[in-house]
């Protein structure tokens, strides 16, 4: 069979005016999408009377770096980022962790009750956040842990959706591979130590970035569950600062800039993987 | 309906030439069948026709009127896709309807025009299923209800049948042709298959690497190859080829080889020259255990091994370095390893050029 | 034979170990959690548990005019939220799915602020709304326009608009406040990235041979998307539609960070339901009367998902 074009075929250099507009407004809805981040950066440079003005300038017209050093230590963001950072790969280590064990388990194990259980685990993701707030709040503070690093990491250690991606991932390993493995001595750990694991980095790459993307920008668990300013994660931190920094919009937007920096960058260098995550989460096969 | 002309017709995807200035006229309600080995070009060459590829060069003419800037819908052409393309959001009876309605013929006609095709296909019984219902038999009939139903110029078939089962498909090839004398209808058909190929067409047109080999009725393409490809791609086993040169001899020109030295007959030899590096080619069952009649054509061989068909047997031998097989009757008493003496139908011999592979004859 | 089937319940037995960790965590956190919750909606829960109060705190959020406005705001914002996203991010997937070039550039763009954080990208766009110093009322001003209030402004938009034309509009039609509606232009804003990539993904699901099948059969550009396009994604857009749905339901980001201190608004008009949940859990410290609302809203959710699920599942063609 001759080979057939991917996408639905067209003539490939032909310039017609409904593709020039096309892609115009493609340009005007990218470039919307675009503008708050522009102006962010550029009122960031700006002095608090020029970024005060109206109407507004385009463009500083005295380059002001110093805002962000003014910035960074109007709050302690050193401390807010290392406690997001610490949360955030405390949570994606072990999501993986629990994940690989529970997924691997579903995957290969026969035991009673396999599919009233695997169905528990489902129903648990129909559960909003909203109502379980308030009972964790009243449990962690039973448990001492309020305000502390296991209130913030704990609860979310676990991760059903991703239980049920490194499930499929296992299921589609083939079922000689493991068998072979047994014969060669391979005990059922072990199996899935050296070869269902490492055979998986693709889901485990997007399993990483879901946790991480999602401990890092999480906003209302922190704030109900950590109390003083020292447990303040990056964007708790940066909504008090918001507050506490009053008028200062020139400092707003240095804060805004530097706290999206990692996770841009991030974006930035694995885009693919990040969006093929991200929207993997949504379409369901 | 309607005939077909397609004038040095090329289509380029960048640096890859799929299709490569092919020349050829499909007479009216004549079965065309398009063939040639994965990626020849054929699909493309029939997506040009129906537009939905541009060609890069060259003119496509249904009917006598240029269609190359004529989009699909208004070209009258049908297609049957190789994986059938059926709507699976409709019902068979919609899916059939929908060219009716895409040109906005009146209900009434359209009940009536979908009625007959699915009777024509005896799939009435199934108008009100989904595709998914469907076996593949089944979705390949409402693949081509859509078509018919429309009463197009040329309809145009990807491979209709690579996705039956083999007896199924070999069912579907006589009533597709039994069809397409009832409607009278203008058929190019692509297929790798050769032997799809020789049973259904009226002409075959040899498509290889987007060039143009051959386009003859199947007897001559069987009997005369235009070059070794066309004479290797088509029988089953291919025809035997073996390198040589012709030499002057007494009684005329001969040609020599691994196999021995044989005298061309006259037809042949007039077609040759002394000294020219030629191959040559013999159909399996022009090859055959020799008897002491047999003067020309002997050659001596090993047996590899010996095939049971039932209905006949087919040799496997070496002779002079060279693989051959023949095909023999089913009672012809040869075992594996023996050494027989074979004779070979020079009437039927074909000759081509060395270099190029063209048939000299 | 008894120690296979003493190997077999060990292994049994190892199995279970595997899933615990999960398990307990789960167990822990969520599940026991949602009962938990249920039982402390039925006490009047203040720091520490209260007199037993049956369902009372039900029947005084039922009866609680500021939960009924609450809940109109919701509606409100997801009226606002969820067509938006479903017909721009279907217009956009589309538009992308046609051109070839740049793609990839322009998907990256798009999904781009749905990675960002929801707290700093509201900073940017709480000073585009600025009432003195914002651009928007800067771009106002070139179109011949008064500036607004935004995100300050209490009044409904239709009441701004037909009252600009001088009519008069009574309250109930003054529709959602344009502080509501700056939220949702927001919130439609952050969101669309990954709508779009699911709808993107979707239309790359759809085999290329019916649209041949179409073209040939006579279809033209709108048919085609009349006929093939869309009943071929009406699976995405039925779990785009009821994702959004949950999503504009549950909404708390966005409003919290926009309406940073007074969380209620201008006029409590941005007060939705998650918005009162948390008010009166964090500010009034009313737990288990918080609890109950949660568990009211739960159950909106829950009914609006099923709805969808039955009037709008079965229209749905999946392949």
């Amino acid at each position: 069979m001759a080979t057939q074009p991917a996408a639905p075929s067209r003539p490939t250099l032909r310039i017609t005016p409904r593709r020039v507009l096309v892609h115009v407004l493609l340009s005007a809805g990218a470039l919307l999408m675009l503008f708050p981040f522009y102006w962010m950066v550029s009122t960031s440079f700006k002095s608090l009377e020029e970024a005060s003005q109206f109407p507004p300038t385009l463009w500083p017209s005295h380059w002001l770096p110093q805002n962000y050093v003014e910035a960074w230590n109007n709050a302690p963001f050193g401390r807010y980022l290392v406690n997001t950072l610490f949360v955030a790969v405390a949570q994606t280590i072990s999501v993986i962790i629990t994940g690989a064990l529970a997924a691997y388990a579903f995957a290969r194990m026969e035991f009673p009750g396999k599919n009233a259980i695997f169905l528990a685990f489902l129903g648990t993701m129909m559960i909003p956040l909203e109502v379980i707030l308030v009972p964790n709040f009243i449990i962690l503070k039973q448990l001492g842990w309020y305000n502390s690093y296991f209130a913030l990491i704990v609860p979310w250690s676990a991760n059903v959706f991703s239980i049920f991606l490194l499930r499929q991932f296992f299921l589609s390993i083939p079922r000689e591979l493991y068998d072979a493995a047994e014969m060669d001595g391979c005990s059922r750990f072990g199996f899935l130590w050296r070869i269902a694991l490492p055979m998986s980095k693709p889901a485990l790459v997007t399993v990483s970035l879901l946790v991480f993307l999602g401990a890092w920008n999480s906003l209302l668990w922190p704030l109900i569950v950590t109390g003083s300013e020292d447990m303040r994660v990056l964007q708790v931190g940066l909504s008090a600062f918001q507050s506490d920094a009053r008028v200062q919009y020139h400092l707003w937007m240095a804060a805004a800039t530097f706290t999206l920096l990692p996770v841009v960058g991030l974006y930035l260098f694995a885009q693919r993987y990040f969006i093929e995550s991200v929207a993997g989460s949504g379409v369901k096969g | 309906m309607a005939r077909l002309v397609l004038n040095a017709v090329t289509k380029q995807f960048g640096a890859v030439t799929a299709v490569a200035g092919v020349s050829l006229e499909v007479a009216d309600r004549e079965f065309l069948v398009l063939v040639g080995p994965s990626g020849c070009g054929k699909t493309t060459l029939l997506r040009m026709i129906a537009g939905l590829e541009e060609p890069t060069a060259g003119d496509i003419l249904i009917g006598d009127r240029r269609v190359n800037d004529v989009a699909s819908r208004d070209r009258d052409v049908a297609v049957v896709f190789q994986n059938y393309a059926l709507y699976p959001h409709m019902t068979v009876f919609d899916n059939m309807a929908f060219p009716l309605k895409m040109r906005h013929v009146d209900r009434p006609s359209i009940v009536r025009q979908v009625q007959e095709a699915a009777d024509l296909l005896s799939i009435g019984h199934l108008l009100k299923r989904r595709p998914r219902e469907l076996s593949g038999g089944e979705r390949q009939r409402v693949a081509l209800g859509r078509a018919i139903v429309r009463q197009p110029q040329v309809f145009l078939m990807d491979e209709p049948l690579s996705n039956l089962d083999a007896k199924l498909r070999v069912q579907t090839r006589t009533e597709l042709v039994k069809l397409q004398r009832r409607l009278g209808a203008t058929v190019v058909y692509v297929t790798h298959d050769q032997s799809e190929a020789m049973t259904m067409a009226d002409r075959i047109a040899v498509l290889d690497h987007g060039v143009l080999q051959q386009v003859a009725s199947p007897d001559t393409i069987y009997a005369h190859p235009a070059n070794t490809f066309v004479g290797g791609f088509f029988g089953t086993p291919g025809m035997n080829f073996c390198a040589g040169r012709i030499v002057a001899g007494e009684g005329g020109r001969v040609f020599e080889s691994a196999l021995g030295r044989w005298l061309l007959p006259a037809a042949l030899a007039a077609a040759v020259e002394s000294g020219q590096e030629v191959v040559a080619g013999l159909r399996p069952e022009h090859l055959a255990l020799a008897t002491a009649a047999d003067v020309t054509g002997r050659f001596e061989a090993t047996v590899d091994l010996v095939e049971t068909l039932g209905s006949e047997k087919l040799l496997h031998l070496s002779a002079g370095g060279e693989t051959l097989v023949a095909r023999v009757g089913p009672d012809t008493a040869v075992r594996n390893g023996a050494s027989i003496t074979c004779t070979a139908d020079l009437s039927r011999l074909q000759l081509f050029d060395a270099t190029t592979g063209d048939a000299l004859c | 034979m008894l120690s296979a089937v003493r190997t077999r319940l060990a292994r049994q037995g190892t199995s279970y170990l595997y899933l615990l960790p999960a398990f307990a965590v789960l167990l822990a956190f969520h599940f026991l959690p949602l009962l938990y919750a249920f039982y402390v909606s039925l006490f009047n829960w203040r720091i520490r548990q209260g007199p037993f109060l049956g369902l009372q705190n039900y029947a005084d959020i039922l009866t609680d005019p500021d939960f009924w406005d609450s809940l109109k705001v919701t509606f409100y914002f997801a009226a606002g939220v969820i067509p938006t996203t479903l017909v721009l991010s279907f217009l956009i997937a589309y538009a992308l799915f046609r051109v070839t070039r740049g793609r990839a550039v322009y998907r990256l763009v798009y999904f781009l602020p749905y990675v960002t954080a929801t707290v700093a990208v509201a900073l940017v766009w709480r000073w585009i709304f600025h009432a003195q110093y914002g651009v928007l009322n800067w771009m106002l001003g070139f179109a011949g326009l008064p500036p607004q209030q935004w995100l300050l402004e209490p009044r409904g938009v239709v009441e701004l608009a037909l009252g600009a034309a001088g009519v008069a509009v009574p309250e109930w039609a003054a529709g959602p406040s344009l502080a509501l509606v700056s939220i949702i232009i927001f919130t439609v804003w952050h969101g669309l990235g990954f709508a779009i990539v699911v709808m993107l993904a979707g239309l790359s699901n759809i085999p290329s041979e019916l649209y041949d099948a179409a073209k040939v059969d006579g279809a033209g550009e709108w048919s085609l998307l009349r006929h093939v396009t869309i009943p071929m994604m009406s699976p995405t857009l039925f779990f785009v539609s009821v994702v959004s749905t949950i999503g504009a339901f549950q909404s708390f980001n966005s409003i919290y960070v926009m309406t940073d201190p007074a969380h209620g608004g201008p006029l409590g008009t941005t007060r939705n339901a998650t918005m009162y949940i948390f008010l009166n859990f964090f500010e009034f410290t009313k737990l288990g009367y918080a609890s109950a609302a949660a568990f009211i809203l739960f159950l909106i959710i829950m009914g609006l998902t099923l709805f969808q699920m039955r009037v709008l599942g079965p229209r749905v063609h999946y392949q």
